[in-house]
């Protein structure tokens, strides 16, 4: 039982060749069931103002249908339940070792189509026609556009995943790409009526996607141990705050501070990196966890009169290009920090396949055997530090532009460390495992965990358990996070999407285990 | 100097120039830490030889193919390579020069394929159509190899992760290769295989500097010999010569 259960987890018992593109399929697969139940149940997520489709369907099944909209509303009703309960339904079918047939699978391409259709046809029609025609002496509730939106992206999704899954699993960061930057882009669109809260949630998110994926080119591809990346983060921002604020009086605009910032980052990680690259592993570590507390801490003592002390630099310049408001709206930060995490993924793809990205892995696999075929191992140690840092630099200069105001405590160790949780958690080495942890990482520390006590309490009124609502969930929030990471590392110990070397390692680690145990070393 | 066709010289000390000399150890001395490894050890390998170094376990051998491709540097002495000083040059630079290197224990990088352990030897060259014949050439040498093309190495058999080593240096179109004990841990057929490759090898014009715990077939293959005990060269001179001599059939090739 037990072990069935890990191979259920783990998707891929036998360790195929396919196993990280059976993760993006099950991944695109229940993100289709979240979006269409979201955008069934929306107004029990941003307020009774907005009503979702499956409101108004659920209305419908009460009393009777009156209008053309109720029937749509029907037909929807069934595609949304089938699609949703799908990757339920799957993964109990290879929980016992079945599978659907191509043909359950052409009848969802077939539903997912439909879905977006229909649901494009409600919407047109209540927008033309309005509730009385629509829906006949049923009152509804508005249907948000948000509803619509989610509605339909959930449908196309699952088009995609069911229609196209032989492509999904073979191609598994292109199918990723396609399923979600339609997404990333027309997200401040689908949500223009709600507050602007998701989007500055979606802003600390690159943010800490770009500072993860920095992280991820020093830890995962050179495979050098960095505590203290916040450091370089620290310094773009600053830097870039100095530039535009009225600390020194200097206004730069904001499309030039972020080449400033990923260059002054690197030329620090530069520094830094050249005395000590000839550390290896935990020395290595020890070093950056020094330079990690020492940089919020030259800050905090306004070293050269340049950082503003404890309080730090506060006023830094929003842009304001034409119509583009940054200080009105983060939906402009929101595009401009997408736009150069695009740019970033796709420079970072690159690197990692080019010369380079060859020489640090031979680098982590063996060094003297790197060192004997010709790669020069400090040059590319280096490289690989620059490089990391420079993306932190990056993200700096949005970081200051973004909330106004740096001070030390923005740069603490603990941003060192969630940033390494979400290199681990999502899989050390892997582009696309780094995004998908940096998603569900910020999900759970900026949303997930700040909201636990109002979801005790509410729980605790509708299940009449009033112990629930005393339950003071804030204070234990590190203690939550900690047991998240336990549990996930337990269960997938090479993150969520492992690289293909990470995956490699895990097996022949399981297998010399079993030939210690065999020898009696257990 | 011309890279092919080169007969193999005879030794000859007098009538070659100082330019024929690939490698040039001039009494070097190399330390671990306070342990020396090497004491003045003096060794030359001309253009187109094949020369066997051996002696027994802990001897130096690896410690002067170690110094010779830079992963070490003498504390004393001269390492000379085309007639030039390499002091303090650096390991990756002397792979450019012209050295591969099949280190001890293959050192593969196990968790890439055969063909990407290949590709990293050719990491410091820039022409493709040169690596292009080069990686021919491998799989021509070892068809086995091509066979094996994307399989990871570190999930190869003992003799077919030699042959990628060998391959791998041979990648990076060496003048020069230095082989440590390609037939460690080797059936008996695959050695013979191996080391004829070596002389394949050496007939296109590379020279070979060769470690192996099985002296006598070492000495058959080089035309010289270096004996080295205790970190000190004991003996040398052409291998028939060290074949024949009374010492070196009692202590290495137990006759």
């Amino acid at each position: 039982m037990r072990k069935r259960l890990a191979a259920f987890i783990r998707t891929e018992p036998e360790g195929g060749p396919s196993s990280a593109g059976t993760s993006v399929f099950w991944i695109l697969a229940s993100s289709a069931s979240g979006l269409l139940i979201i955008g069934w149940l929306l107004p029990w997520f941003v307020g009774p103002y907005d009503a979702g489709v499956g409101y108004s369907a659920q209305d419908a099944l009460v009393s009777s249908p009156t209008g053309i909209g109720t029937i749509l509303i029907y037909i929807l009703a069934v595609a949304m339940v089938i699609l949703f309960v799908s990757p339920f339904a799957e993964a109990f079918m290879r929980f016992r070792g079945r599978t659907f047939g191509p043909r359950a699978d052409r009848i969802r391409l077939y539903l997912g189509i439909a879905g977006v259709v229909l649901t494009g046809v409600v919407w047109l029609l209540y927008r033309v026609l309005g509730e009385e025609p629509l829906f006949g002496s049923l009152q509804p509730g508005e249907i948000s556009d948000s509803a619509i939106w989610l509605t339909m992206y959930g449908f196309a999704l699952a088009a995609l995943v069911y229609g196209a899954r032989p492509w999904v699993i073979g191609r598994q960061t292109l199918a990723f790409g396609t399923a979600v930057l339609p997404f990333g882009i027309f997200l401040p669109l689908m949500f223009h009526q709600a507050p602007d809260f998701l989007l500055w949630a979606a802003g600390s998110l690159a943010i800490y996607m770009l500072l993860a994926l920095g992280l991820n080119v020093v830890v995962g591809f050179a495979g050098l141990l960095d505590l203290g990346y916040a450091a370089f983060f620290a310094i773009g921002a600053y830097a870039c705050a100095s530039f535009a604020s009225p600390i020194h009086n200097i206004h730069w605009p904001l499309w030039i501070l972020i080449f400033l910032g990923a260059a002054i980052a690197s030329l620090f990680g530069a520094i830094l990196g050249a005395p000590t690259l000839r550390l290896r592993g935990d020395y290595l570590a020890i070093v950056t966890l020094g330079f990690g507390e020492i940089v919020p801490d030259l800050a905090t003592n306004n070293v050269f009169n340049l950082t503003g002390g404890p309080n730090g630099i506060s006023g830094i310049d929003q842009p304001h290009w034409g119509f583009m408001d940054f200080s009105e709206s983060p939906r402009w930060y929101y595009w401009s920090l997408l736009l150069v995490s695009i740019a970033v993924i796709v420079l970072l793809y690159n690197i990692e396949r080019s010369r380079v990205g060859r020489a640090w892995v031979a680098l982590r696999e063996d060094e003297v055997a790197a060192a004997a075929t010709g790669i020069n191992t400090t040059t590319t140690k280096l490289l690989a530090f620059a490089i990391g840092a420079s993306v932190s630099g990056l993200a700096g200069a949005f970081y200051g532009s973004l909330v106004t105001v740096v001070t030390p405590d923005d740069f603490s160790f603990s941003v060192s460390i969630a940033v390494l949780s979400i290199v681990v958690l999502g899989g050390i080495g892997n582009i696309a495992g780094v995004i998908l942890g940096a998603v569900i990482l910020t999900f759970v520390i900026f949303w997930a965990l700040p909201n636990m006590d109002a979801w005790s309490t509410t729980l605790s009124s509708t299940v009449h358990i009033p112990a629930l609502a005393n339950i003071n969930f804030s204070s234990y929030t590190y203690i939550i996070y900690g047991l998240a990471l336990i549990l996930m590392m337990l269960l997938r110990p090479g993150g969520l999407l492992p690289s293909r070397a990470r995956r490699i390692e895990l097996e022949s680690a399981g297998e010399s285990e079993s030939l210690a145990a065999v020898q009696g070393i257990a | 100097m011309s890279e092919n066709g080169q007969p193999v010289v005879a030794i000859a000390a007098d009538t070659t120039t100082v330019t024929d000399k690939v490698i040039d150890l001039r009494a070097i001395d190399v330390y671990y830490g306070r342990v020396q490894a090497l004491i003045g050890v003096s060794l030359e390998v001309r253009q187109g030889e094949i020369v066997a170094l051996i002696g027994s376990n802990g001897a130096g051998k690896t410690t002067t193919l170690r110094t010779i491709s830079g992963l070490i540097s003498p504390r004393k002495g001269q390492v000379l390579l085309f007639g030039k000083a390499i002091q303090g040059v650096g390991a990756a630079q002397i792979a450019r020069l012209g050295v591969g290197h099949a280190p001890e224990g293959r050192r593969l990088f196990a968790r890439m394929t055969v063909r990407e352990n290949l590709d990293m030897g050719a990491y410091s060259r820039g022409d493709r159509a040169g690596i292009r014949t080069d990686l021919e050439r491998v799989y021509t040498l070892f068809p086995r190899l091509r066979e094996r093309d994307s399989q990871l190495a570190g999930s190869l058999s003992g003799g077919e992760q030699q042959m990628v080593a060998i391959g791998r240096a041979l990648m990076s179109a060496p003048k020069v290769l230095l082989l440590d004990e390609p037939s460690l841990g080797l059936a008996p057929i695959l050695v013979d295989a191996i080391f004829e490759v070596i002389r394949e090898i050496n007939a296109k014009g590379t020279t070979i500097l060769l470690i192996e715990q099985n002296a006598l077939l070492a000495l058959k293959t080089a035309v010289r010999g270096y004996v080295l005990e205790n970190g000190a060269v004991a003996l040398a001179g052409p291998s028939e010569e060290l074949i024949a001599s009374p010492d070196i059939q009692r202590a290495y090739l137990g006759m």
